[in-house]
């Protein structure tokens, strides 16, 4: 849970970094794409029954780290990116599974499975 | 010896008293401490996406921001905001509308005695989440700046989604468990099975 939080405040610091560090393309769209994401991501998943959407924050943060190479950041931006990546990889491993029982959860709306 | 921390362990749900909770699950989904504080929720939404659509509308002169300067002004008057015939958060309003009545009506049973009105809701909190997160990205990448209103609108539909999302569940769970029964899917998405 408090992994999430983590990660949605992440998403917001996104959203305001490039008006507080003052940085400009292409870094810049990057993090106000990134930023919602990351904050929208993490607050839907604090529901223990979306608690799986904490997986699309993974590629999330590993794209935050790639991104200043293969776009070309300046100094301070790729700073700011591949810390706040290192942080949104590290909430979506380290969020809990939920223990929270679902009668099979979506995967039984799937053809081969039966909810309970 | 070993057999007997084993029948222990699988507890099947029908230990349970409440007969409501659905099948295989720790809670009911469609209790009224989970679905009042979504409509409550829901109706900050609708007023607040009334009022920048009275003000796209003309009504208000002016718009309340209090940190992005002309932003909200700018975002509301934008070529995005009127893609529509009608202002882009009248569409908010009605959706919100419709959150709070649709997750209002019927009883705690209701995932599987009104599983067209818990769908109805499921798919009225998605896509107003999913338009929520696509509209705050448009703010600053296309117009440079934010519109304080917009994004506290963006932020309690985003909220609203995961509680929704249960009840939704348990109804698409309860109608494949009635086809697998060999009942008709139409009778029992209105409810009319036993």
């Amino acid at each position: 849970m408090w992994t999430l939080i983590v990660s949605a405040l992440t998403g917001l610091w996104l959203m305001a970094s490039p008006s507080i560090l003052d940085y400009g393309d292409p870094a810049r769209t990057n993090d106000w794409i990134a930023g919602p994401l990351a904050a929208s991501l993490s607050v839907i998943a604090v529901s223990s029954v979306l608690r799986g959407l904490r997986w699309v924050i993974l590629p999330l943060g590993i794209w935050q780290i790639l991104a200043p190479w293969l776009l070309g950041f300046d100094t301070t931006p790729t700073i700011n990116a591949t810390v706040t990546g290192l942080i949104l990889i590290a909430a979506a491993l380290l969020t809990r599974h939920a223990t929270t029982r679902y009668g099979g959860g979506w995967a039984s709306l799937l053809p081969d499975r039966m909810p309970d | 010896m070993a057999t007997v921390p084993h029948a222990h362990a699988a507890q099947p749900s029908e230990h349970r008293a409440d007969h409501d909770i659905p099948p295989g699950w720790d809670y009911n989904p469609a209790e009224w401490s989970q679905r009042i504080p979504i409509a409550a929720l829901a109706l900050v939404g609708f007023c607040v996406s009334l009022y920048l659509a009275l003000y796209q509308w003309g009504v208000f002169g002016s718009v309340w921001e209090p940190f992005f300067g002309d932003g909200s002004q700018r975002i509301l008057n934008s070529s995005v905001s009127e893609a529509l015939p009608f202002p882009d958060a009248a569409l908010g309003a009605f959706t919100y509308l419709l959150d709070a009545v649709a997750g209002l009506v019927g009883s705690r049973r209701r995932w599987r005695t009104m599983p067209w009105i818990v769908v109805l809701f499921g798919l009225a909190v998605g896509p107003l989440g999913v338009v929520s997160v696509m509209l705050t990205v448009f703010q600053p990448v296309l117009y440079d700046t934010w519109c304080t209103l917009c994004l506290a609108s963006a932020a309690i539909s985003l909220v609203m989604v995961g509680p929704a999302m249960d009840e939704f569940l348990a109804s698409l769970q309860h109608l494949k468990r009635e086809r697998a029964k060999g009942r008709s899917l139409w009778r029992a998405f209105w409810g009319l099975e036993g």
